[in-house]
């Protein structure tokens, strides 16, 4: 190969960087337009945010005054932040897909596509994370919200705010990596990609039910939450989060931005 | 010798269709070349598997005399502009141009703002609201002020009207001379191209069938306009490409005249016309498919 090492030292050719230097600007290109995972996020958990109150003044209001002091205890194990973590799932599908076969246009590597854009969702989930536990100390504090509402207090993300601070990050950080599964099927395989991802997901979910019916397990796994505490089970978690982001790079590694 | 892309026996099989097949030719540094063909003749596929974003299935390419495929060395020296190019959804004309300069070194973002104004792109436009020429001339801004020592243009220009075209190829001709680098575009529209080109790449099927020299290119074929008895007794012992003919008149386009073959035409009164390289190309590739249609037609007749 020593035509090649010739015809190297003579070509005219950029620089080398580091893969720290790529792996930034794959950051900075998610960032380049906040609108998709910044702006309009925070605008759905605010309106998520707003129809929660609305519907917490409606019962405060209906209650009786001596017993509206028991509102707060009643939304206790309110879902209404669930939706917050499913979307962070969209949001990871819609950067991924909108971004691959771009940044592939602009010479980046999977690889490093792949490294850039894990470091965003773990960036993401950090602000969002300390975001949600901001608002949880001021939900604490102002005695949800003035009404006894429960949106970032509710009973799973623990009594204190680093521990808030830690479930809210890890699930997002689960939220965001499955993500990376669907957008990594998407833009290797498309819909026909993603209708087999979903059939199977089926079929391991009726399985695995069945299987824990079948054994008797529910016992087995209600002991295991208990056991774990709200912490132990979202570090559970993030075993799930590291296959989720392993599987959603081995995908994209061969897939070819396609129109 | 210094060759920037060598590729030997390539070839990209789909289930069904195999998009280049047994491709070998290489690519000298700061050269235009033109990447030809028709449409599905394999452009794409060859571009996307030169800039590593196709594998492929047999054969070896080697780009600054290594592998493009997940080469980060190699792929920042590439600037890849595709017709069908997908922009992040939300994202504006400044986004793009606000991005483009961490992915490549020699940006210019003098040069990309003064090529924006003159294809007239509105910056703060979202680009799912932008004309197609519009998108597509984001598309050749980015391609330009990149500078990237490789440059692909895989038929840049949809959407763009002929004053933009022009504008295209005189700005790459000029930023060309300024920085010299290597250039492929692919296109169909041969005869608007054509004095930029210094090496023409046919590929037809997958496969290569011209790669030469521009300007010995056009030299292998001319016109031989005269009657029909004289043209028909100059061309009887040279190989024929294309025939046309009116009334008593007729056009033959025959291949490698020399001087000795010019002098004898003038001389029996002919005339003879430069043949232009979309016509070159069209009698070439067409070849087949003429012989194999003319038959069908006899087999239905």
């Amino acid at each position: 190969m020593t035509t090649a090492t010739q015809s190297d030292s003579t070509l005219a050719r950029v620089p080398k960087t580091t893969a720290a230097h790529r792996i930034g600007n794959v950051v900075r290109l998610h960032f380049t337009n906040p609108w998709t995972i910044l702006a309009l996020p925070s605008i759905i958990l605010t309106a998520i945010f707003l129809l929660n109150l609305a519907i917490w003044v409606t019962v405060y209001l209906s209650a009786a005054p001596d017993h509206r002091s028991q509102v707060s205890n009643g939304l206790q194990y309110t879902g209404s932040s669930f939706y917050i973590f499913v979307y962070m799932l969209v949001v990871a599908v819609q950067a991924i897909s909108i971004t691959f076969p771009f940044a592939l246009g602009y010479g980046v590597t999977r690889r490093d596509y792949y490294r850039g854009t894990a470091v965003t969702f773990v960036i993401l989930a950090a602000i969002y994370s300390a975001g949600m536990t901001l608002l949880s100390i001021i939900e604490d504090a102002t005695g949800g919200w003035g009404v006894g509402g429960r949106m970032f207090s509710a009973v799973y993300f623990g009594d204190s705010w680093p521990v808030r601070l830690y479930v809210y990050f890890v699930l997002l950080l689960l939220f965001f990596f499955v993500g990376t599964i669907f957008a990594a099927v998407w833009v290797r395989w498309k819909a026909t990609g993603l209708a087999t991802l979903f059939i199977a997901f089926g079929v391991l979910a009726v399985g695995l039910i069945a299987l824990i019916i079948l054994t008797s397990g529910w016992g087995n796994i209600a002991a295991f939450f208990v056991n774990a505490g709200f912490v132990g089970s979202a570090s559970w978690s993030l075993a799930i989060t590291a296959i989720a982001g392993l599987t959603g790079y081995l995908v994209l590694r061969r897939a070819t931005p396609r129109t | 010798m210094t060759a920037v892309i060598e590729v030997e026996h390539l070839t990209r099989r789909y289930r069904d269709v195999t998009a280049v097949n047994d491709a070998t030719f290489s690519v000298e540094e700061n050269k235009i070349y033109g990447l030809l063909g028709r449409n599905g003749a394999g452009k794409t596929t060859l571009m996307q598997l030169l800039t590593g974003q196709e594998f492929a299935s047999d054969g070896t390419i080697r780009v600054f005399g290594e592998s493009p495929v997940e080469n980060a060395d190699v792929l920042q020296n590439i600037s890849f502009i595709k017709e069908s190019q997908r922009y992040p959804e939300d994202f504006r004309p400044r986004h793009v141009f606000a991005s483009a300069p961490h992915f490549f070194a020699n940006w210019d973002a003098d040069f990309a703002a003064q090529l924006a104004d003159e294809f007239r792109v509105p910056l703060k436009r979202r680009i799912k609201k932008l004309s197609r020429g519009q998108v597509s001339a984001v598309g050749v801004i980015v391609g330009l002020a990149s500078r990237a020592p490789l440059t692909f243009f895989d038929e840049p220009y949809l959407g763009l009207d002929a004053v933009a075209r022009q504008l295209f190829y005189d700005r790459l001709l000029e930023d060309y001379a300024q920085h010299p680098r290597t250039v492929v575009l692919s296109t169909h529209l041969i005869d608007e191209v054509s004095n930029l080109l210094e090496h023409v790449i046919v590929i037809d099927e997958g496969r290569i069938i011209i790669d030469e020299d521009a300007e010995s290119l056009r030299g292998t074929a001319t016109s031989v306009v005269g009657t029909r008895a004289a043209v028909d007794a100059f061309v009887a012992s040279r190989e024929i490409l294309h025939r046309d003919a009116v009334g008593g008149l007729a056009s033959v386009t025959v291949t490698g005249l020399d001087a000795r073959g010019r002098a004898a035409a003038s001389a029996a009164g002919l005339e003879l016309a430069p043949v232009s390289l979309q016509q070159l190309i069209i009698r070439r590739t067409g070849m087949n498919q003429q012989q194999s249609s003319e038959k069908e037609f006899e087999a239905t007749a």
